[in-house]
């Protein structure tokens, strides 16, 4: 198996770029998902994938290679040859926390043909309304570890938890095994625990309906017009915990075909329906091409690896 | 307020072109049932980027067809072959395929209908009586809940296990055992995977049900010969008591209900899904019998029973849906993905906002269940001719389909290969006579119960049984197990045994 796929991206590699460049796509374009259908990433894919088929003039297949936290996907699509007809859609940080503490098989994120990033979640953290608690400081200073549900300790937003709470020396205690993010809100309104930390599009709705209380929400500008940000409220750096939905391909797709399916990803995010999709669905987009998406992600695993021994732990 | 988004949703099937989508659903439901390794999720994975282009209340109709179809389809293969055609029809052989054998197939196809159609529509109704404390419901059932239901589920295996409970205790530790392997769902770490990433996620679940169930049963076909109901002369060829079957659910309808209560119930558990919820249903009917020992030997009773409860589930796996958009199952798991796709958010307000899609998915899988039950029960006239079939023409088959079916789920040759192995320990179990759903059920049951007995722990501060002693709905259920393990020793006592002579 290993040497027939050598074999083929060797030969691809004599073969490919004259042939590809000057007719590329000539062929349908193949757009892994790392999970099962009907989740975030792969409603984003879903969303863009009619619109990229329109504007390179190919077919956009959706491929969903679920697995491994995601990991299965990744390398799927890092393995593949840098034609330009596989591409993915990629968790970051729920990629990279694997790849830095050795965990990860099959990629490596830092050379990755980064494409452009369609959306920036942003976190905010949320008690139950009548708990009490008005601020990250009641939290801090219960006197034990304050709980925080979570999925697993690889997850993303349980990484940004960790390592937020260890910059203030807040003492958290991280009840993990819910099954997904809206598991863990509910884990709160049970009352299991005292707080989540979640993208906001995640708690928006329970807020809305008085199920939970956002106390602030991780972000330099406010994005929601009644709840603080972390940086109004002194908390510098946790503006740069966020969760990526980012498209990127294997190693080595020529730049010229790098841009063309940066130039197609933009375009598509931006047209009326997918714009329409985000409006309705609440998905936000926030769509950058892949100049400086690849300059964040390497910014990304620069800060990520600082806190290599909080992720440790 | 939600009864106008009901008659909304069933004028439209009454008047709209919409009906053609349940029934398309309803086709789709019966053939991804029938066929072994093939199920639910796997025909509502498939059709998602399909209802792309629907109009979303046209893509309810569509996918509850699918979902209120296939546990029908599933018990069809189970009664005819000894094969559950989805995994919750598992508990569905032990006394199915016994009438198949003895020629009474169309007996058990009557009943499993009737079973599925009014364990279906109970379900739902038990949804709609719900809705208004649906909320208050989901929040009672925390993980001290959800563990002490796995307990609940491990103590229904040790006492079905009748005169073979060191088997049974076997072949549940094992399955156990088999839980462990992959990614602790708690802390993260990698266990038993054999240096493989192909184990991170532990073992899949579909490939080890086909394997055990559908793939160990061909070669005891295979191997015997002949064909399924071998033991009938010529002339008896000719398929009756279908119309037995439909009446003798509704003379055993506290079967019926039990059934339907257990799986509305269970369904409304994320993570337990149909197999606990038919193995349980026909664990209590075997207890609470009069004549446990006719079990097995086909007592038609025992195929109603796990067969109502198969698809009341999908009324309470319904429950954390229109309490809070969270999925139950992972069939509304996809139910709420398709929703996402047409750019509808789905949250705690779901049944406010959408309403239409809600009520379109009730209406959708209360006519599914009852269309494709009255479809199997045209159609069973003729599906009885499987089992005249030579084995050398039908292994090869269902091998194939299955094997196919186990691979396009998730396009893994391991999980084909997983699916042999699976095969023929689970003939060798036949073999030997261990019980494989005993195996099956562990398996299922051990994630849930490894993950939640962590959480309390956390969640209690250590203190898991002090815990457990302040929550009614705790005590409660702890009552449930007690009364399931002694049960059989009460049955025992001269007191019991005068009342049921």
């Amino acid at each position: 198996m290993r040497h027939l796929s050598l074999l083929t991206a060797l030969a691809a590699l004599v073969a490919a770029p004259a042939l590809a460049q000057d007719d590329w796509p000539s062929e349908p374009i193949t757009f892994v998902v790392p999970y099962s259908p009907g989740g975030g990433f792969d409603e984003y894919a879903r969303a863009v994938a009619p619109e990229m088929e329109r504007i390179l003039g190919t077919e956009v297949v959706i491929e969903n290679i679920p697995g491994a936290g995601g990991q299965r996907g990744a390398s799927t699509v890092y393995r593949a040859d840098p034609d330009g007809y596989t591409i993915g859609i990629w968790n970051v940080p729920g990629l990279t926390v694997p790849q830095l503490m050795g965990q990860s098989s099959g990629y490596d994120l830092t050379d990755v043909t980064w494409i452009g990033n369609l959306a920036t979640s942003r976190y905010a953290l949320a008690v139950q309304p009548d708990s009490g608690y008005e601020s990250l400081e009641d939290l801090c200073s219960m006197g034990e570890p304050f709980k925080h549900s979570d999925t697993g300790p690889a997850s993303t937003s349980s990484v940004t938890a960790r390592i937020a709470m260890s910059l203030i020396d807040c003492p958290i205690q991280n009840i993990t095994g819910y099954k997904g993010s809206t598991d863990t809100i509910i884990g709160l309104m049970r009352g299991e625990v005292d707080a989540t930390i979640k993208p906001i599009a995640s708690l928006y709705n329970y807020a809305e309906s008085g199920d939970v209380k956002m106390l602030m929400t991780l972000e330099d500008e406010r994005s929601l017009p009644d709840v603080p940000t972390s940086t109004e409220l002194g908390y510098e750096d946790f503006a740069n915990f966020t969760l990526r939905r980012i498209v990127g391909g294997p190693p080595g797709i020529p730049a010229e075909i790098q841009q063309r399916l940066s130039d197609a990803l933009i375009e598509a995010a931006n047209s009326e329906a997918v714009q329409e999709w985000s409006e309705s669905s609440n998905r936000p987009l926030d769509p950058v091409g892949y100049e400086e998406a690849s300059a964040e992600m390497t910014e990304l695993m620069d800060f990520y690896t600082q806190y290599k021994d909080v992720l440790a732990e | 307020m939600g009864f106008d988004a009901l008659l909304d949703a069933l004028l439209t099937v009454a008047t709209g072109g919409s009906a053609i989508y349940v029934l398309l659903g309803v086709m789709l439901g019966l053939c991804f049932g029938v066929i072994p390794g093939l199920g639910g999720t796997t025909a509502l994975a498939l059709l998602i980027p399909v209802t792309f282009t629907m109009e979303s209340l046209d893509a309810m109709y569509l996918a509850g067809g699918v979902m209120g179809a296939t546990s029908f389809g599933g018990s069809l293969t189970a009664i005819l072959l000894n094969t559950p055609g989805t995994a919750p029809n598992a508990a569905t052989t032990f006394d199915g395929y016994p009438l198949a054998k003895q020629g009474k197939a169309g007996l058990a196809i009557g009943a499993a209908a009737t079973a599925s159609a009014s364990g279906g529509v109970l379900g739902l109704l038990t949804l709609l009586l719900v809705i208004p404390i649906a909320r208050d419901l989901v929040l009672a059932f925390g993980p001290a809940e959800f563990f002490l239901l796995t307990i609940l589920g491990l103590a229904a295996i040790a006492v079905s296990a009748r005169g073979k409970l060191l088997r049974g205790l076997i072949a549940g530790g094992v399955g156990l055992m088999l839980a462990f392997v992959g990614s602790d769902t708690v802390s993260g770490e990698l266990r038993f995977t054999l240096g493989s990433d192909y184990l991170w996620d532990g073992i899949p679940l579909v490939p080890v049900l086909t394997g055990m169930f559908a793939l160990s049963q061909m070669i005891e076909l295979g191997l015997k010969g002949g064909s399924v109901a071998a033991a009938i002369e010529e002339g008896q060829t000719r398929i009756a008591g279908i119309r037995d079957g439909v009446v003798s659910v509704f003379r055993h309808w506290t079967v019926l209900v039990r059934g339907s209560a257990i799986g509305t119930l269970i369904g409304a558990i994320p993570g337990l899904g149909g197999t606990v919820a038919s193995f349980i249903a026909y664990t209590s009917t075997v207890q609470s019998s009069r004549d446990p020992e006719s079990f097995g030997k086909g007592n038609i009773v025992g195929v109603i029973a796990p067969e109502a409860a198969n698809n009341a589930k999908d009324g309470g796996s319904l429950v954390p849906t229109v309490a809070f958009g969270i999925p139950g199952s992972a069939e509304t798991a996809l139910f709420l993905g398709i929703l996402v796709l047409h750019g509808i958010d789905p949250g705690p307000s779901i049944l406010l906002d959408n309403q239409r899609e809600v009520y379109g998915l009730i209406v959708a899988l209360t006519l599914s269940a009852i269309g494709a039950s009255i479809l199997g029960l045209i159609l069973a006239r003729w599906l009885v001719l499987i089992t005249f079939i030579n084995v050398h023409v039908l292994v090869p088959v269902v091998v194939t389909v299955s094997l196919t079916g186990v691979f396009v789920l998730e396009g893994r040759m391991g999980d084909v290969i997983l699916a042999m192995v699976m095969g023929i320990v689970g003939y060798l179990m036949l073999r030997f006579d261990y019980p494989r759903l005993t195996l099956v059920i562990a398996l299922v049951l051990g994630e849930t119960a490894e993950r939640s007995f962590h959480q309390t722990q956390m969640i209690s501060d250590y203190d898991m049984l002090g815990f457990m002693a302040a929550r009614p709905q705790s005590l409660i259920l702890i009552a449930l197990i007690v009364l399931t393990l002694l049960l059989p020793g009460l049955r025992r006592l001269p007191v019991f045994r005068r009342k049921a002579a």
